[in-house]
């Protein structure tokens, strides 16, 4: 008999602080939208990096950290090394997120909430790598798991130097070391780590089989020299090696997109629920970003940029978090409630816990609050801003109330 | 002591709490024998490597077959090969898996 992972479902009350906290900052940063007006809509306005930081940090880093606690086993095959420590994890970070968005606005309490921020996905990073340690032979998904944390590991390393700059302690160039920072933590990191994910919840989910990985390998080796092109232009002050570093990833990303297409085509279970539509509405994103990006990088204006900017994060991050979330929250409520009363008496289908209508607002609201503000960025129009901004309030507010009714689920 | 039709039997009241059908169902029981002393034997895989319900479904396959008289042991024995695919399941999955 072949044995594989334990330990698969942490202790509810240890990850559910992350999807609750993480879902708080999600509103918090819909609403912080409301506060940014026209003459601060462009890329290094302190109040958008403010707003970049409270949603990456605050929601992204925030879910993605709980819910590794709970994929890294799976993904993994082995125990984690230490999962308490995830205990100090989420404090930390919502500390440090509210530190340095403030900081943004108050500089000298940046280096202070990067500090809080570097201690708190430090101890994810080494409780990853030590995870990683137990594992005897990597496979693919595990090998990405180990290359986006080792990205993450730099990537807030150039953010705490970053943030002594931006507070004047050091004397650097924050510009040549944010082209490194952005692209370690976003696509490295966070873009890196949806591709191993996805190349294996995808296809749980989904139920499907017989397709290649050589794709997901390609576009990883890809965004692998892509970083390594990126941070030489950063250290060697050569901008023009970034450039090679964003057309070899925007090219991985495309390889990756024609992957997951290829996992969707040859699924079994063809049921469009909720995961499904959310995982659409943020693939459509993905690639609508790419093409903005592209255009800003042959001349567009900034505006392209801010646009497709928004449509990565809020579109494509935001719809792949919410709609995994839909699915992991069921799960560990189930595991933890349900299951011991497996074969005494019934007990609920994960799907039934799934709360129809404030998941179908939350969809609806939210994905036309992205397409508004996309196209609001794009004419660089604060009223539109603000219209898009209402829709993904209400749209977020039906998100909260879902993860609380998952979570509630008796 | 049971057939093979048995044991599938017993073990059909095993659901996958995800897809909502029984393993058998959903071709996840390869096989599955017992002696004439009641030692049953299981042999299983299930849709996925990275399942994270795998060992409790495996407990409840064990604990559906311990359910039947006279059964003394039930050995489980968890295979990858044949992988498992949608064509292994029974026609009325794959139509509802398919209908979504």
């Amino acid at each position: 008999m072949f044995s594989i992972s334990q330990d698969f479902a942490p202790p509810f009350k240890l990850i559910s602080p992350f999807f609750i906290v993480g879902s708080f900052f999600y509103l918090a940063a819909v609403f912080y939208i409301f506060s940014i007006a026209h003459q601060n809509i462009s890329l290094l306005d302190a109040k958008i990096l403010g707003f970049v930081h409270l949603f990456l940090l605050g929601f992204v880093m925030m879910v993605i950290f709980g819910a590794m606690a709970q994929l890294v086993p799976v993904v993994l095959e082995v125990g984690h090394f230490g999962v308490e420590l995830f205990y100090a994890i989420w404090p930390l970070l919502g500390i440090g997120t509210v530190m340095m968005v403030f900081g943004f606005s108050y500089p000298m309490l940046l280096p202070f909430g990067g500090v809080v921020v570097l201690i708190a996905m430090m101890i994810f990073v080494m409780e990853i790598f030590l995870t990683i340690r137990k594992v005897e032979k990597l496979t693919l998904v595990m090998s990405s798991v180990l290359i986006a944390n080792i990205f993450l590991f730099f990537g807030i390393i150039f953010g705490l130097v970053m943030s002594l700059g931006y507070a004047g302690m050091i004397s650097i160039d924050i510009d040549a070391l944010l082209r490194s920072h952005v692209f370690l933590v976003v696509v490295g990191y966070i873009v890196v780590t949806i591709m191993g994910l996805s190349a294996v919840l995808i296809p749980m989910f989904g139920l499907s089989h017989g397709f290649s990985m050589r794709p997901l390998k390609i576009a990883m080796t890809m965004i692998g020299i892509a970083a390594l092109f990126v941070v030489a232009s950063s250290l060697g002050g050569i901008g023009a090696l970034a450039y090679f570093g964003y057309a070899l990833s925007v090219a991985a990303m495309v390889v990756y997109f024609f992957f997951v297409r290829v996992i969707y085509k040859t699924r079994a279970r063809k049921e469009i629920d909720i995961y499904a539509k959310s995982l659409l509405f943020s693939y459509v994103s993905f690639m609508v970003s790419l093409v903005l990006g592209v255009l800003y990088f042959l001349g567009a204006g900034e505006p392209f940029i801010l646009s497709a900017g928004w449509l990565m994060f809020f579109g494509f991050f935001g719809f792949i978090i919410t709609g995994h979330i839909y699915k992991i929250i069921p799960f560990l409520v189930w595991f933890e409630r349900f299951s011991p009363l497996v074969g005494k008496q019934k007990v609920p289908m994960l799907a039934d816990m799934l709360p129809q209508k404030s998941s179908s607002a939350q969809l609806l609201f939210s994905a036309t609050g992205v397409v508004v503000v996309a196209v609001a960025l794009l004419l660089q129009n604060e009223i539109l801003i603000k219209a898009g901004a209402s829709f993904l309030l209400f749209g977020v507010f039906a998100f909260v109330k879902s993860v609380f009714y998952m979570i509630n689920y008796k | 002591m049971y057939s093979k039709e048995e044991l599938f039997l017993a073990i059909s009241t095993v659901l996958d709490p995800e897809v909502g059908f029984n393993l058998v169902e959903m071709g996840l029981i390869y096989d599955a024998s017992c002696d004439a002393d009641g030692n049953a034997y299981v042999k299983m895989t299930l849709s996925t490597k990275a399942c994270p319900l795998h060992q409790l479904i495996m407990q409840w396959v064990r604990e559906a077959v311990q359910k039947m008289a006279g059964i003394k042991s039930v050995e489980i024995d968890l295979v990858w090969e044949p992988a498992w695919n949608i064509s292994m399941a029974d026609e009325h999955v794959k139509q509802a898996l398919n209908r979504g």
